[in-house]
C-alpha cells in the first residue's frame, strides 16, 4: 500500500490546510501554555501569601496549630454543602484561633467561578472574606448561568455590608484575575482532583464521610 | 478496490474526527478541569500531567479538524488509534487498581464517589474509534477528502 502524497498541484489546498490548521493551533496552544504557569507579578490581595500557594491565610502566624488547606469552587454545588456542614466550625477555629486556615478558591468550573474568586480576593482586601464567602454559597445559583456577573458580584456585597466603591472596582475590573490563576495553578501543583479537597497538616482528608460529618471533621483535625 | 470502500471511508473519517473534535472543543472550555482529568488517572507525574492536560484538547481539535476535511487521513487515523489506544490503557489501568474516577473522555474527569465509575462502556467505545482510525490507516481512500492521492491510488489499484 503506497498512499504518500504525491507531489504537484492536485495536493495544493490539501497542504495548506494542514499547514493551516496545525499552525493555528500552536498559535493558541503556546500562549495557553505559558498562561497556565504562577505569574509572580500578580496582584495578591494582602491575606494571601505564595507561602500558602496563594490562598487567602488567616492565623498564618500561629505556631503549633494544625493547618487546614481547603480547596473549592465557589460554584461547586458540593462544596456548598461542606460549607454548610463544616463552614461555621472552621470560622469558630479561625475565631478562636485554633488553627490556621487557608482558602485555595479554584476556578475550574468556568468564567463564573472565576468571577466569584476575584470577587472573594476583594472582599477578603475589606476584611469581609469569611462573610461573603457564607454569603456565596448560601446563595450558589446553577453553574455558570450568568448569575455571578461581576456586577452582580458587585452589588451582593452589600449584604454583607461592603459599600465602599473600591471594592465595585476591584470586581468589576477584575483587580486579582492573575490571583486566581495562581491559585489554580498550585492547586494543580498539589494534585487537587476534586472539590472540596481538604489537606490536614499536608495530608488529605479521607474522602467520604469525613467531609460532612461534624464529629468526624471534628476528629480528623484534632489527630492533625 | 471495491466501490463502496471510499463511502466507509468517509464515515469512519467523520465518526472519529467528529468525536475528536467534540472531545476537544468540551476540554478546551475547561482547561483545569482537563488538567486535574490527566492527573487523577494517577499514571504521569503531575507537572507532566497538568501539560499534557492543556497539549491534548489542542492535539484532538486539530486532528479533528484533519480527519473531517480528509486533510492528511493515513498518518492522522493512525495518530487517532494510536492516541485511543493510550486511552484504552490507562482507564484499564484506572479500573484495574480500583481508582474511582471520570475518564474526562468529553470534559469532566478527576475523581468520583467510589463505585459510580464506569469503565466499561469507555473501554469499549475508544476501543472501537482505534479500529476506524486503523482502517483508515490501511485504506485511506475516501470520499469527500482533500486528500487527491487516495481516489487516485482507488481507482489505480
Amino acid at each position: 500500500m503506497n498512499s504518500k502524497p504525491q507531489p504537484g498541484k492536485d495536493n495544493f489546498t490539501r497542504n495548506l490546510v494542514i499547514v493551516v490548521v496545525v499552525g493555528v493551533i500552536l498559535l493558541m496552544l503556546v500562549p495557553t501554555l505559558l498562561s497556565k504557569k504562577t505569574n509572580k507579578d500578580a496582584v495578591i490581595p494582602s491575606v494571601a501569601s505564595s507561602a500558602h500557594g496563594y490562598g487567602i491565610t488567616y492565623n498564618a502566624d500561629l505556631t503549633g496549630v494544625p493547618v487546614i488547606d481547603i480547596y473549592e469552587d465557589f460554584q461547586c454545588p458540593v462544596c456548598a454543602q461542606f460549607e454548610a456542614a463544616q463552614g461555621d466550625y472552621i470560622e469558630s477555629l479561625i475565631a478562636d484561633k485554633k488553627a490556621t486556615v487557608v482558602y485555595h478558591t479554584l476556578s475550574f468550573l468556568g468564567p463564573e467561578s472565576i468571577a466569584a474568586a476575584n470577587a472573594g480576593a476583594c472582599a477578603a482586601d475589606e476584611g469581609k472574606f469569611l462573610d461573603f464567602h457564607k454569603m456565596l454559597y448560601v446563595t450558589q445559583p446553577k453553574e455558570n448561568s450568568g448569575a455571578w456577573s461581576n456586577a452582580a458580584l458587585a452589588a451582593s456585597g452589600q449584604s454583607v455590608g461592603i459599600t465602599s466603591q473600591k471594592f465595585t472596582t476591584c470586581v468589576t475590573k477584575g483587580k486579582f484575575a492573575d490571583w486566581v490563576g495562581n491559585v489554580a495553578a498550585e492547586g494543580a501543583k498539589k494534585n487537587v482532583n476534586s472539590t472540596p479537597t481538604v489537606f490536614i497538616n499536608g495530608k488529605e482528608l479521607n474522602r467520604g464521610n469525613d467531609y460532612y460529618d461534624r464529629n468526624l471533621f471534628k476528629a480528623a483535625i484534632e489527630r492533625g | 478496490m471495491k466501490t463502496f470502500t471510499p463511502w466507509i471511508g468517509l464515515i469512519s473519517r467523520l465518526i472519529l474526527g467528529g468525536v475528536l473534535l467534540a472531545a476537544g472543543l468540551l476540554k478546551y472550555q475547561h482547561l483545569d478541569k482537563s488538567q486535574m482529568a490527566v492527573r487523577a488517572y494517577e499514571l504521569l507525574p503531575i507537572a507532566i500531567a497538568n501539560v499534557i492536560g492543556i497539549v491534548l484538547p489542542f492535539l484532538e481539535i486539530g486532528m479533528g479538524l484533519l480527519l473531517i476535511l480528509g486533510a492528511g487521513t493515513r498518518i492522522v487515523g493512525l495518530a487517532g488509534a494510536v492516541l485511543m489506544f493510550i486511552f484504552v490503557i490507562g482507564i484499564s489501568q484506572a479500573w484495574a487498581r480500583g481508582l474511582s474516577i471520570d475518564c474526562g473522555c468529553f470534559g469532566g474527569g478527576g475523581q468520583v464517589a467510589p463505585g459510580t465509575a464506569n469503565y466499561l462502556p469507555e473501554l469499549l467505545r475508544d476501543a472501537g474509534l482505534a479500529a476506524l482510525g486503523i482502517y483508515l490507516f490501511i485504506y485511506p481512500q475516501s470520499k469527500f477528502a482533500l486528500d487527491k492521492n487516495s481516489h487516485q491510488q482507488g481507482n489505480q489499484s
